[in-house]
């Protein structure tokens, strides 16, 4: 049976069980690679999603819950092939190391510098509690991100 | 509103609509709120049922009512909205303090009341010990009718709810109480707690402790007061260090369950500690 889906600005439809997680969905059904699929227990953050504007662990949502809530993913933050200001912060920072955590770290704090434009360090790192890092290399996350919030 | 997809799931428009569903599938259906839990079965090695019902969409369940003598928090408030509405909200500081601090962010905007209370074979859940010293009361819904039971009475028989039961509401009276919780974790943030203590406080004129509840959570297989140690403060002034060292004399109240993340013994001896934060946290708030 069918289930529609919102996905950067498309309308789109599923295939697959409602009960299927919407990582699933993203990468197998659609192709948008971006959210990784790697603890599958919500505790990593690698497949974080916005849902209606909110950072979701996309691993923990069946599809079948989504309704119509718009979904965004990773792939739509450089709108029309230009990188988003946190996206030039980060290469700007040399901050990409294997990548596998990247695209979930880049969607939680797109969302949280529009809701704290000027957070400080520790703010920052309150944030990305929930986004692990397999290289180790938060400093750099941080400091990119705080140069950001210390342009805006 | 229904799902278009398959026969596992359907997502309830209303409490009436979800407990006919319930009702409908007897012991092969649930509910289905934040997912928290139920999608990391399969993980588990735990099955998933074989019906949901989906009840997190239900604006009722969605509500918060603050009322002069009670509130009422709907089953499906996210820990997030909760720490939104309930921040400076007497005598909420302790649960508020739970609740902001479980998880990650991104699973405190997932994870809800309801579920938390439900999560039988998660020691670790945030919120039980914090609702346990508030006197919390759960709402139980299903076709037969509401019930309302102690928050103690509900975590003992969580486990074997008969089928079509929904939890529709914790309800808090509001009580001078001062409350304080605190958690010690393995990582400094994003993990599940080694243990949990909860205490609120109710102080006299004199400034001495006339009534107090302390609640430990994650030592144990499910959150429990600690009534020993609550007689051992009553009538004393409530010092965040003196409570420390009344925990220490108390301990073999506590049998610590062995997990990955620590052994039971290690659980069991970090109590006085956190019985000193809470306390402390307490007299803050």
């Amino acid at each position: 049976m069918p289930t529609p889906l919102i996905i950067n600005g498309e309308h789109r439809v599923s295939w697959r069980d409602s009960m299927t997680p919407l990582i699933d969905v993203l990468r197998d059904e659609f192709s948008l690679t971006g959210a990784k699929s790697v603890c599958r227990e919500g505790v990593c953050g690698a497949c974080t999603v916005h849902i209606d504007g909110q950072p979701t662990v996309s691993c923990l949502v069946p599809i079948g819950t989504v309704g119509d809530r718009e979904i965004r993913t990773v792939e739509s933050l450089a709108a029309g092939g230009e990188l988003s200001p946190l996206q030039q912060v980060m290469e700007e920072h040399d901050v990409v190391q294997c990548g596998m955590c990247f695209p979930g770290i880049l969607m939680v704090l797109t969302s949280f510098l529009h809701e704290r434009p000027h957070a400080d360090r520790d703010e920052i790192k309150a944030a990305l509690v929930g986004n692990i890092c397999r290289c180790t290399g938060y400093e750099r996350v941080v400091d990119a991100a705080a140069a950001l919030a210390r342009r805006s | 509103m229904t799902s278009p997809g398959d026969e596992r799931l359907f997502m309830a428009g209303s409490v009436a609509e979800a407990l006919a569903a319930l009702a409908d599938r007897g012991c092969e259906g649930a509910p289905f709120a934040g997912g928290t839990s139920i999608m990391r079965l399969p993980i588990w090695g735990a099955p998933q049922a074989a019906f949901y019902v989906g009840v997190g969409r239900i604006p009722e369940l969605n509500a918060i009512d603050v009322g002069d003598d009670r509130i009422r928090i709907g089953a499906c408030v996210t820990h997030s909205r909760l720490v939104a509405q309930l921040a400076g909200t007497a005598p909420c500081d302790g649960l508020v303090a739970a609740a902001g601090s479980a998880a990650s962010p991104s699973i405190r905007g997932m994870a809800t009341v309801g579920g938390n209370l439900c999560a039988w074979h998660f020691s670790a859940a945030d919120l039980p010990p914090p609702l346990l010293c508030l006197d919390a009361e759960v709402e139980l819904r299903s076709t037969a009718g509401v019930e309302r039971i102690a928050v103690e009475r509900f975590l003992a028989i969580r486990q074997d709810m008969e089928p079509g039961t929904l939890v529709t509401a914790v309800i808090i009276p509001r009580r001078p109480f001062l409350t304080g919780n605190a958690r010690l974790l393995m990582r400094t943030a994003g993990d599940n707690p080694v243990a949990t203590v909860s205490l609120a406080a109710m102080l006299g004129q004199n400034g001495l402790v006339e009534d107090i509840r302390i609640a430990v959570g994650s030592v144990e297989r499910s959150a429990r007061r600690w009534p020993r140690l609550e007689q051992r403060l009553k009538g004393l002034a409530l010092e965040a260090r003196k409570a420390g060292e009344l925990a220490e004399t108390e301990l073999d109240a506590f049998t610590g369950r062995d997990g990955i993340d620590a052994p039971g013994w290690y659980r069991v001896q970090v109590l006085p500690a956190l019985v000193r934060r809470a306390a402390a946290a307490a007299l803050h708030s």
